[in-house]
């Protein structure tokens, strides 16, 4: 455990090291947002510099608004981002404007709309597409001995293919808070916020084996498009790279800006690793079968003609 | 001289661009700051271009490199995709045999002049003669462009009162095309001769393209950002000023004597005056001092222009990274935004204009979409 103290003083500002890039925060007369912090970025030491950080934000209460509620909002770099949000919703209000930020300006690695995790240096990528679940199927992954390279990103260095930490918190929305509660109950969780534009969401902090190892890259072994189906028992598929390669150009937030080098990146992404759709309901089973995909062992149960990802998969 | 100081912002930005190798050591705390500033004054893709060719590129923090890095991709992008744009419209006005003079960003692309890359620019600005415009409206509707604009009024304010189409793009392009007949307002304060600003554009490569003459460039960047805009936060540019006379007093003989002669013929004497005020006060540049005093002499003594450069002084720089802004500057920002409202419409049309905005802003329901 590192020191975030009672004196942590966010309207100096304090900065947040994800590994591949660092967040300064700072924050004026809001109330709990510092608790808040605290709690998901426990295993985080606060650091107190005016070094270089790719995202700069400051989250203040919003001024000459007399008639209406009190709102908050975010600034970064003297611009407001987003509409003003209630007081309350602090953190997922910092959380969304840090990764909307983040997606923006890591121009220099492609970023796959993508959760990744690995076990040791060997990582899974899992696409983000509507009703994947990743979210809640990387952080129970965590819990299973795997360290979180990110719950949104996959960032991947266009030289090496490698996949580059950016360890932050995992958020959670509606029934996966209990989910991943239950799963996992020495967990730390945030404060959960109801009513936000996805329902209710609250945020589990990275462990320590997570951001202790958030500067180390690790190396992409096998690609998995997760599909969440309720009642559904689990299948696991070999995915055409054709369409695996179009899933993931579509599914990554700065392919256009790359050009020939995001092409370049993502065909040797699907020609050097399996690529699988993993459908499941039940978590213990999915983490089974990535246990032994990251393993490199034959998942059991494979279907060996490979299916072809549609676009709205 | 009552153009103030330029300010740390404005300092730390001039200081480093102007010096790479001066730059490159900078302890961690100042590189911060600089990128922020670059940032929100849009010059992090001209940053990155400047130290991308630069041996002070090796010497970076490393964390400086990689978002210097990602800038250098993203100006490759847009880059392209300018390229990409006036490619497409060359090959929709082919079989209209119709002048077409390049404005500002693309030009500078297709001229290749050495700051146009890293200005990641977000439109094709381009300008034809008026009794062509339906014309070249029609072709470009014909291969695929459509407006982003569409309810009555504003087509009908665009045509009626300013000096350009509503902006239009091809679905899935990346940049708009904006179509102009002239470089001001029709209805603004001033008028620069559209007809002159033709006849003397030059050639720029293959197909229809024209670039203006040098003289009608600087004094176009001098209108843009002296009388059509509201000022703030845009030193970038007051830079592209700077370039474009750096660049153009090389290669054109007497380019003080051509700026002072196409400016009266403009009328843009006093964003002329203007420019070269900020020029010299802040960045040296070459030429600026004597132009000024080429210019109308007594112009410094004027209450008016000497409040206006007092407010671009303030209005210019990037603001506080935290949004922390004085009165002053609010104030500042206010007055710059409602002169350059007033410089652009005569009193009558503009309260017109501000009834109807008002109107539609309650009511939006009412005013029908094409």
């Amino acid at each position: 455990m590192t020191a975030w103290g009672a004196g942590q003083h966010l309207d100096r500002g304090v900065v947040l090291d994800f590994g591949t890039a660092r967040a300064r925060v700072s924050s004026l007369g809001i109330a709990s947002f510092g608790s808040a912090l605290a709690r998901v970025y426990g295993e985080f030491e606060p650091i107190d510099d005016d070094g270089i950080c790719e995202v700069s934000v400051l989250l203040r209460p919003v001024t000459g608004n007399w008639l209406k509620k009190p709102e908050i909002e975010l600034v970064s770099d003297g611009a407001r981002l987003f509409d003003a949000f209630a007081p309350r919703l602090h953190l997922p209000l910092f959380e969304w404007g840090v990764n909307f930020l983040l997606a923006q300006r890591l121009l220099h690695l492609l970023l796959l709309h993508a959760g990744s995790v690995a076990l040791d240096d060997r990582a899974i990528v899992m696409p983000a597409l509507p009703g994947s679940g990743k979210s809640t199927l990387t952080a129970a992954l965590a819990c299973r001995g795997f360290r979180l390279l990110s719950d949104e990103f996959g960032l991947v260095n266009l030289n090496s293919g490698m996949l580059h930490p950016l360890v932050r918190p995992i958020c959670l929305k509606n029934e996966s808070i209990d989910v991943i509660r239950r799963l996992w109950p020495s967990a730390v969780l945030g404060p959960e916020f109801a009513g936000t534009r996805k329902g209710t969401v609250a945020h589990v902090a990275p462990n320590a084996q997570s951001v202790s190892c958030r500067y180390r890259p690790a190396k992409p072994v096998a690609i998995v498009f997760p599909r969440y189906r309720r009642g559904a028992s689990l299948v696991v598929e070999r995915v055409t790279r054709a369409s695996a390669f179009n899933s993931l150009a579509v599914n990554s937030f700065n392919y256009t800006f790359l050009g020939p080098l995001g092409f370049r990146c993502v065909a040797r992404l699907v020609e050097q690793c399996p690529v699988y759709r993993l459908s499941y309901d039940r978590l213990d089973e999915a983490v089974a079968c990535l246990q032994e995909i990251v393993a490199d062992r034959r998942p059991s149960g494979l279907l060996e003609s490979p299916v072809e990802l549609l676009h709205n998969a | 001289m009552s153009v103030g100081v330029l300010g740390q912002a404005g300092q730390l930005l001039f200081e480093v661009l102007e010096s790479p190798a001066r730059a490159a050591p900078w302890p961690d705390s100042r590189w911060d700051r600089a990128i922020r500033y670059a940032r929100s004054s849009r010059l992090l893709g001209s940053l990155a271009e400047r130290f991308h060719g630069d041996p002070a590129w090796d010497v970076l923090p490393p964390r400086v490199r990689a978002l210097l890095q990602g800038e250098v991709y993203r100006n490759a992008f847009f880059e392209r995709a300018a390229r990409h744009e006036i490619a497409c419209v060359a090959r929709a006005l082919t079989g209209i045999e119709v002048p077409v003079v390049l404005l500002k960003g693309a030009a500078y692309l297709l001229q290749g002049l050495p700051h146009a890359r890293g200005r990641q620019i977000g439109d094709v600005d381009l300008m034809v003669p008026r009794d062509r415009l339906d014309e070249v409206e029609s072709a470009l509707l014909r291969s695929g462009w459509q407006f982003a604009k569409t309810s009555a009024y504003d087509q009908h304010y665009y045509r009626a009162w300013s000096h350009e189409l509503p902006s239009m793009r091809v679905p899935g392009h990346a940049l708009e095309l904006d179509v102009h007949h002239t470089i001001l307002p029709i209805k603004g304060r001033l008028r620069p001769d559209a007809a002159q600003l033709l006849a003397a554009a030059r050639p720029l490569g293959a197909g229809p393209w024209r670039c203006l003459a040098p003289a009608d460039q600087i004094l176009h960047a001098a209108a843009h950002l002296f009388q059509d805009s509201d000022g703030w936060n845009k030193l970038r540019d007051l830079i592209d000023l700077d370039r474009l006379i750096r660049h153009h007093a090389a290669s054109e003989a007497d380019l003080a004597m051509r700026l002072v002669e196409r400016s009266k013929l403009h009328e843009l004497v006093r964003p002329l005056w203007y420019a070269t005020q900020f020029l010299w006060s802040w960045f040296k540049t070459p030429y600026t001092k004597e132009l000024s005093r080429l210019l109308r002499p007594g112009f410094s003594a004027r209450p008016a222009t000497a409040l206006g450069c007092r407010l671009f002084t303030l209005t210019l720089p990037p603001p506080d990274l935290d949004g922390v802004t004085t009165i002053r500057q609010r104030m500042a920002r206010k007055s710059m935004e409602l002169r350059a409202v007033w410089l652009r419409m005569p009193p009558w049309l503009l309260s017109y204009h501000a009834a109807h905005k008002a109107w539609r802003h309650f009511v939006p329901a009412v005013a029908p979409m094409q």
